[in-house]
């Protein structure tokens, strides 16, 4: 069972995270260029076509060679490489920090891995956190990035209980560009993840939805009479546990989950179930590998 | 109540019923304080909010599930209060296939410190015994008092054992365990008379278990062998009963006023406590006299009353104890029975030629008390008349003097100078006649000759005597008996050799001894009425035991009587063969009247007075003894009850641990 205190990555699991890439189904237009052989043709050292020049090209594109046999100014185009917007947002509310490893963890775990992904393939990525109001977080890019990464994840702090949609809303306007959103939270919002979720697809990101729950909550180990007080909003919740309580609890859940996935996959968003117990490099290089998140 | 005492026992009295009822409540109110739901912070109450919106359609039971422990703990204090009160039915099943119950009858069995007695106690546990034989077991049943009898031979057939339980009656007898046990061993020790090696069983041995429901009043029984008996001995009683009981009454005239009759009895105390009596005399429902004693525990005392001019009739003794917190338990000794018959005399028939000394040594102040003395001559023998009388057995005693009748009379007889008729004495055969015997030796243990001095008396000539089997010799000479005695039927004949007054070939009369002149013959002849007359006295005022047989020697023209019990029953009997009239029926306590045709001539009383029976503490853990085997009592009734409780205790225990389990194992409903 891994610590909450020990690094977020090892270096096992940064080497096998090496071999992998970020995918999206979708063509996004990077700003900066990067490893990614993109649709637009481009500078990269791969060739591509030809073309006629016109006005306003650029002279350095000209190929001189068939200038000289042909006497026509002709351009080479070239295959453009571009980089991939990665966001990785974690939901940093109170209801986060249970488990152990707690959700919060596990979720910067996840964060840290496939952003380590991102980095090392030289794509753009953004650590940002839901719930609290923090500035805003850095681009990241190149592998040298690492451990500010690390350092931005490690300062997540659960914070303040901001509903989902709010803080998703916030991100959305702040960051306009188009790429790959990991949204890792555990979806407990009492108004519901569908406005949050909306925003998402608003956006035309290529979602992906990690929902992240702790093994207490899948599957309760408690007994007896209780009062169970919500960490977020201090709701209670008188229950004395009984075989029926906990068979319709678990139903419950399973609604809950059912009813993201299909919501996410009708959105042609990724939804993913996670368990705070299934290793993070499991998940990276087994389920999210499956989703076609990396590859 | 029935069910209660049958499948529950109540072992706790009723203030500790009432603390373990306050039980349930607590554990409840316990349970309300304990209900303080423990906070436990989770990440959401979310799912759990939406999960008990579901469920509060079905709250009732909820309610009762959540409620689990509490039901657990309310079912294991409900268990322990059911196992207190000892359900179970009769019978663990008995091991073994034959049985033999011996039921206690005896007089103190009818205590009542077991209610209803002790014997329906022993009954009501011989019915769960027989309940809980084995299938095809059999079992016998022998009720036993002073003698046993086998209420039912070996059967398998139940309802037939309950019937013959049930028919058992309480009777007034003693106890006398070795009759019942020989009856017991008939069939379990079969080879008793081929116990010689190489001899080969008369019948397999068939071993049984003998059950003994007693008060354990009687005596070990000695020098028996149980052989393959089990016996197994369930005391019957309490230890701490008291009893007051007659224990004696009798009527007797008064010694210095012979005509004045004295009534006696002897009350006893067998209880632990001091008891005070009121002792009430009755004659028929009229009261005569009463007074109050008071009696030690383990004591006895006496009370007498005059009775003034002997009446006939029956007197009846009642005791009522007083401040005997102990109490009374058997009532059958509380009563007495006394009778005053009829002065009766012997008749005595004298059949003699000319005797004067005789008739003179009969006819003394004191016998002519005692006796009627008729004189006959000897040709009477001939008539008709002193052949009816002979045979009905009108006289007590008849003394045949120097003459002998054809045949022998229902009656004691003295033969003088002659030998009776028929062979048992030789009379058959020509009498030998000795000359001047010389007497050696007197028989002096004998009631006649206790106080007879023959040293200086001489004989002329007398007859050697041969007396028949089971005769003594009274008087023996130099020359042989000279004068015996031997018993023929219920009857004694005493026969004297010589003649005392003889008579010579002239018919001269002359003196064969000198004894008329000693003071020793008037003496004789006076013990000789009372011994052989004696025995006509019998129901004069002695008091005959339940159950006893009684010679009644009541004289009846017809040959027959009839005896009123006190319950009014009727008996007729006939004079035996041995000319006396038996009884046998004495089995109720009272006064029986003897009827000669509707005329009452006589009454005889049967009382209880045993004090072995009317000391009626059991002794629970006294071991009784059989031979050289110490049974002890089965204190504990447990053993023929299926109980319960082991299985209620052991069940609470499953559900305590069951409870734990939940507890801590998080099973959920």
């Amino acid at each position: 069972m891994p610590s909450n205190n020990s690094p977020l990555l090892s270096p096992e699991l940064l080497a096998k995270l090496e071999r992998l890439e970020l995918v999206t189904r979708k063509i996004f237009r990077g700003r900066l260029k990067g490893e990614r052989r993109s649709r637009r043709k481009g500078q990269s050292i791969e060739f591509a076509d030809f073309r006629s020049y016109v006005p306003g090209d650029d002279l350095r594109l000209l190929d001189w060679n068939l200038y000289a046999r042909l006497e026509k100014l002709i351009i080479k185009l070239f295959l453009e490489e571009e980089d991939l917007h990665f966001y990785a947002l974690i939901d940093a509310s109170r209801s986060m920090d249970f488990g152990d490893p707690t959700k919060l963890r596990y979720a910067k775990q996840l964060a840290a891995a496939l952003g380590y992904i991102g980095l090392v393939r030289a794509d753009r990525v953004k650590i940002e956190t839901l719930g609290t109001n923090n500035a805003v977080s850095p681009v990241l890019r190149g592998r040298r990035s690492l451990w500010r990464m690390l350092e931005v994840l490690d300062a997540i702090e659960p914070g303040d209980q901001v509903p989902l949609a709010e803080s998703v809303k916030r991100f959305c306007l702040r960051n306009s560009g188009r790429g790959i959103v990991l949204l890792i939270t555990d979806l407990m919002d009492k108004d519901g993840y569908e406005p949050a979720l909306r925003y998402l697809v608003a956006q035309r990101l290529d979602v992906y939805v990690v929902q992240v729950l702790s093994k207490e909550e899948i599957d309760p180990d408690i007994v007896g009479d209780l009062k169970l007080v919500d960490s977020e909003d201090d709701d209670t919740a008188e229950i004395t546990v009984s075989a029926p309580l906990l068979a319709r609890y678990k139903k419950t859940l399973a609604a809950l989950t059912s009813g993201a996935q299909e919501f996410c996959s009708r959105r042609g968003m990724n939804y993913l179930l996670a368990n705070n117990q299934i290793p993070v490099e499991d998940l990276v290089s087994l389920y999210l590998r499956k989703r076609g998140l990396v590859r | 109540m029935e069910l209660f005492s049958g499948y529950l026992r109540n072992m706790l009295s009723w203030w500790q019923w009432s603390l373990l009822a306050l039980v349930p409540p607590a554990i409840i109110l316990l349970y309300f304080l304990k209900l303080r739901r423990t906070p436990l912070e989770v990440p959401s109450t979310y799912l759990w909010q939406k999960s008990i919106e579901d469920l509060h359609v079905n709250s009732i039971w909820q309610r009762l599930r959540r409620n689990l422990l509490l039901l657990l703990q309310l079912l294991l204090v409900l268990l322990a209060m059911i196992a207190l009160l000892r359900p179970g039915w009769s019978g663990t099943r008995l091991s073994g296939d034959r049985f033999i119950f011996l039921i206690d009858q005896s007089a103190s069995m009818s205590a009542t410190d077991v209610r209803p007695t002790r014997l329906d106690e022993a009954k009501r546990r011989t019915h769960e015994l027989v309940d809980a034989m084995p299938a095809g077991s059999r079992a016998m049943i022998i009720s036993f008092a002073d003698r046993a009898q086998v209420a039912q031979e070996f059967t398998d057939n139940r309802s037939l054992l309950h019937e013959r339980v049930d028919a058992i009656r309480p009777t007034a007898r003693g106890t006398n365990l070795r009759d019942a046990l020989e009856l017991s061993a008939g069939l379990a020790n079969p080879g008793r008379t081929a116990n010689e090696p190489g001899d080969a069983p008369v019948a397999a041995a068939q071993p049984a278990d003998v059950y003994i429901f007693s008060d354990g009043r009687f005596p070990s029984v000695e020098g028996f062998s149980l052989g393959n008996l089990s016996p197994i001995y369930i005391p019957i009683g309490d230890a701490q009963t008291g009893n007051v009981a007659v224990t004696a009454f009798n009527t007797r005239p008064l010694e210095s006023q012979p005509d004045k009759l004295q009534a006696f009895a002897r009350v006893a105390n067998f209880g632990p406590e001091p008891a005070e009596v009121d002792v009430e005399l009755l004659a028929g429902d009229q009261l005569i006299d009463a007074s109050r004693i008071s009696i030690e525990p383990g004591g006895e005392q006496g009370v007498a009353y005059d009775l003034g001019e002997a009446e006939q009739g029956a007197l009846r003794l009642e005791i009522k104890s007083h401040a005997a917190p102990s109490g009374d338990a058997l009532a059958a000794d509380d009563v007495a029975f006394a009778v005053v018959n009829p002065q009766r005399k012997i008749r005595v028939l004298i059949v003699t030629a000319e005797n004067p000394s005789l008739v003179w040594a009969l006819s003394t102040a004191r016998a002519s008390d005692l006796a009627d003395v008729e004189i006959a001559e000897p040709e009477i023998l001939n008539s008709g008349q002193y052949k009816t009388a002979a045979a009905q057995g009108t006289y007590d005693l008849v003394i045949y003097d120097r003459c002998r009748p054809e045949e022998m009379p229902q009656a004691n007889t003295v033969f003088i100078g002659q030998l009776p008729p028929g062979p048992d004495w030789g009379g058959d055969k020509e009498a030998k006649k000795v000359a001047a015997p010389q007497i050696i030796d007197v028989e002096r243990s004998h009631p006649l000759f206790q106080l007879i001095d023959l040293g200086n008396v001489a004989i002329g000539e007398s007859v050697i005597l041969a007396p028949p089997p089971g005769g003594t010799v009274l008087i023996d000479s130099s020359r042989g008996p000279i004068c015996a005695i031997a018993p023929r039927q219920a009857f004694e004949d005493v026969v004297i050799g010589f003649e005392i007054v003889g008579t010579d070939k002239e018919g001269q009369r002359y003196a064969n001894t000198n004894w008329h002149m000693r003071a020793s013959f008037p003496t004789f002849w006076f013990s000789l009425i009372s011994y052989l007359g004696g025995e006509a006295d019998g129901t004069q005022s002695s008091s005959v035991r339940p159950g006893q047989p009684v010679r009644l020697a009541a004289r009846s023209e017809s040959g027959q009587l009839t005896v009123v019990s006190p319950d009014g029953k009727q008996t007729k009997i006939s004079r035996g063969t041995e000319g006396r009239y038996q009884f046998h029926d004495t089995d109720a306590l009272g006064v029986y009247e003897l009827r000669d045709k509707e005329k009452t001539t006589g009454r005889l009383a049967v009382n209880l007075f045993d004090p072995s029976e009317s000391n009626i503490k059991t002794q629970p853990d006294k071991a009784i003894q059989i031979g050289h085997v110490d049974v002890p009592g089965q204190t504990t009734w447990e053993g023929t009850r299926r109980e319960l409780w082991k299985w209620l205790l052991l069940s609470a225990l499953v559900v305590l641990l069951l409870e734990w389990y939940i507890y801590n194992r998080r099973v959920y409903l």
